[in-house]
């Protein structure tokens, strides 16, 4: 894709994607595979998160899982000031450890499978995590939380670093100006795709793997960027407004 | 600036009689110039180069001096340190105070014994009032006590005062100890949920004494929290503008409200002179304290304090790990 219709897209997508398809930091800053990353949380975080990620399919994405990881840590109620912000860093441990040991729930056995063919099955893996964690019936009030306007920057951060490492395991090893485009395309189908499957009735969520085929198949033709941005912002929307409702607000 | 003290004057004499302002306003006790007898400052390790003096505001004194005058301070500007504190923070500590405790969220859902806290530079219970309110009313927790603790028993006597007549006093869930902060031997290792400190640490002497102690009160998961002024603003003109008005004006209104401008120049001064957000926040960690905040290396120490209305005060905490 050429340069000027990549800037076309940042400038059609909504205000609040813009800085993510704009963002022109380093190309990931750690991939899973090296070994010289920093570890992402200290032991003491570590072991209050783990426990309160364990709390969230019982008590949601709430100060409450938090302050019963802590004590199942170890720790006291008061401990839980260790987190700024609050449940939204459940919600972050489970984006980075996910996107951490993404690299070992997939192995791709012969060089015949293609790219695409690979960040799909990355994409349905990653999600399949949501699933096998329990947090998926929770998953709404986690994008509330991530949708909030001092979480926005870190959510976004940790949806481009998932996209990078979705294309470096797929094995696109490209450095060219395409890059940037590729970044943002698949952050954007990975993040409608995810806010589907929170709605997903069907078995085995056969609903949800569709719908990444139409995705991923958008991107292919008319380089899916504003199509599915704007649908992944509506999909946003109105699985805020739903949580809303639930909670007895009238909107 | 002179047009300012008209104005300003004018505001206080408002602000005594209308209603958003607190009791602490209203009070009068006599100010005390008596020159009180001071325990010597704690022993031990502490930083300053030259052991035998520490800065009182800008002018250098020695540290034994230092504890007394301090003292002195706060009983001369006792009866009116609420006016100074308004005059600081441009009228909204009482907002940051209410930020402060809702941000440490004190209190404990369903627990039998709920939280120890101890507030130091306590004065007049300001900060523990707040603390057993939002236990109370926020996390029905009717066990969480407070320990208020100052130097100086006339700023304690006001705390005293002002409980007397509060069902928490009733309830015993309120008490007092006359202490320096930098040494707290009173109370026992590992015995305190929350340490808090709200605009009294930049008088201190030994300020990694105090944060040592903090350390050895609290139990394992216990958090230190800090509210206070910070020397520099972040943005460097709003920065000069505010030092004009902290250096030019304070001192002035400080005389003409309370006849006693070497206080007001004191407590300014002890302002500038306190660490920037960055150093003190290194300073907790060296006492062995988790700061808050994920401090990831690409993150920095962000996270680690939170800068209140343009970096005016700041909050920082840290945890004593499990
Ligand atoms: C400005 S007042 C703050 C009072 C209260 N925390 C508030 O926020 O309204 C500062 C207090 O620090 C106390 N103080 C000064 N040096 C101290 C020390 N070394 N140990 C304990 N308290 C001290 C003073 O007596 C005074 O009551």
């Amino acid at each position: 894709m050429s340069t000027p219709l990549a800037l076309r897209s940042i400038l059609r997508a909504p205000a609040a994607l813009r800085p993510l398809l704009l963002q022109q930091s380093s190309r990931a800053l750690y991939h899973s595979y090296e070994h010289d990353a920093p570890p992402a949380y200290r032991d003491p975080e570590n072991a209050i998160l783990s426990s309160a990620l364990a709390q969230v399919p019982t008590h949601g994405f709430t100060q409450e899982a938090l302050t019963l990881g802590a004590r199942d840590a170890g720790y006291l109620d008061i401990s839980t000031n260790l987190f700024p912000k609050g449940p939204f860093e459940i919600v972050k441990y489970h984006l980075v450890t996910q996107r951490l040991g993404l690299k070992d729930r997939v192995q791709f056995p012969d060089d015949k499978t293609g790219v695409g063919k690979r960040v799909r099955s990355l994409v349905l893996e990653r999600l399949r995590a949501n699933v096998e964690t329990g947090v998926l019936p929770q998953w709404q009030q986690a994008l509330a939380l991530m949708s909030l306007a001092e979480n926005i920057p870190a959510s976004l951060r940790e949806l481009s670093a998932l996209s990078d490492e979705i294309w470096f395991l797929a094995g696109d090893v490209s450095v060219d100006g395409s890059w940037y485009t590729k970044r943002a395309s698949l952050a954007a189908v990975y993040a409608a795709t995810e806010v589907y499957q929170t709605t997903d009735q069907s078995t085995e969520f056969r609903d949800t793997g569709l719908f990444l085929d139409r995705r991923l198949e958008e991107v292919r033709t008319v380089g899916g960027v504003v199509g599915s941005t704007i649908q992944w912002a509506g999909f946003q929307a109105g699985a805020v407004v739903n949580l809303m409702r639930s909670k007895g607000v009238k909107i | 600036m002179a047009s300012i003290i008209p104005r300003a004057w004018k505001r206080l004499r408002l602000s005594k009689t209308s209603g958003w302002v607190c009791n602490d306003c209203r009070r009068t006790f006599a100010t005390s110039r008596v020159q009180r007898q001071q325990q010597p400052p704690a022993s031990g390790q502490h930083e300053s180069q030259d052991p035998k003096s520490t800065h009182f505001g800008f002018q250098t004194v020695t540290e034994e001096l230092k504890a007394g005058r301090v003292a002195n301070v706060f009983s001369s500007v006792a009866s009116s340190y609420d006016t100074m504190n308004d005059l600081m923070s441009l009228g909204i500590h009482r907002l940051w105070k209410d930020h402060f405790v809702r941000s440490l969220n004190p209190g404990s859902r369903n627990s039998v014994e709920g939280q120890k806290i101890l507030d130091i530079a306590g004065g007049t219970g300001d900060i523990a009032f707040r603390m057993l309110d939002h236990a109370s009313n926020i996390n029905h927790d009717n066990q969480t006590s407070v320990l208020v603790s100052d130097i100086n028993p006339e700023m304690l006597g006001e705390g005293r005062k002002r409980f007397a007549t509060s069902p928490y006093k009733a309830a015993g869930r309120v008490a007092f100890l006359e202490a320096n902060a930098e040494d707290l031997s009173a109370i026992n290792d590992s015995s305190i949920d929350l340490y808090t400190v709200a605009f009294g640490i930049r008088n201190f002497t030994y300020k990694q004494k105090a944060l040592e102690e903090a350390y050895r009160v609290l139990k394992p998961g216990g958090v230190f929290a800090c509210l206070e002024f910070t020397p520099q603003l972040r943005n460097p003109v709003m920065n000069a503008i505010y030092k004009r008005w902290s250096f030019g004006a304070i001192p002035l209104i400080g005389q003409v409200v309370a006849a006693d401008r070497d206080s007001y120049q004191y407590l300014v001064e002890s302002i500038e002179r306190f660490p920037s957000q960055e150093e003190f926040a290194g300073m907790i960690r060296k006492a062995g304290f988790l700061l808050p905040g994920h401090g990831g290396e690409e993150e920095g120490m962000q996270g680690a304090w939170e800068d209140l209305t343009m970096g005016i005060a700041a909050i920082h905490k840290g945890v004593k790990p499990a």
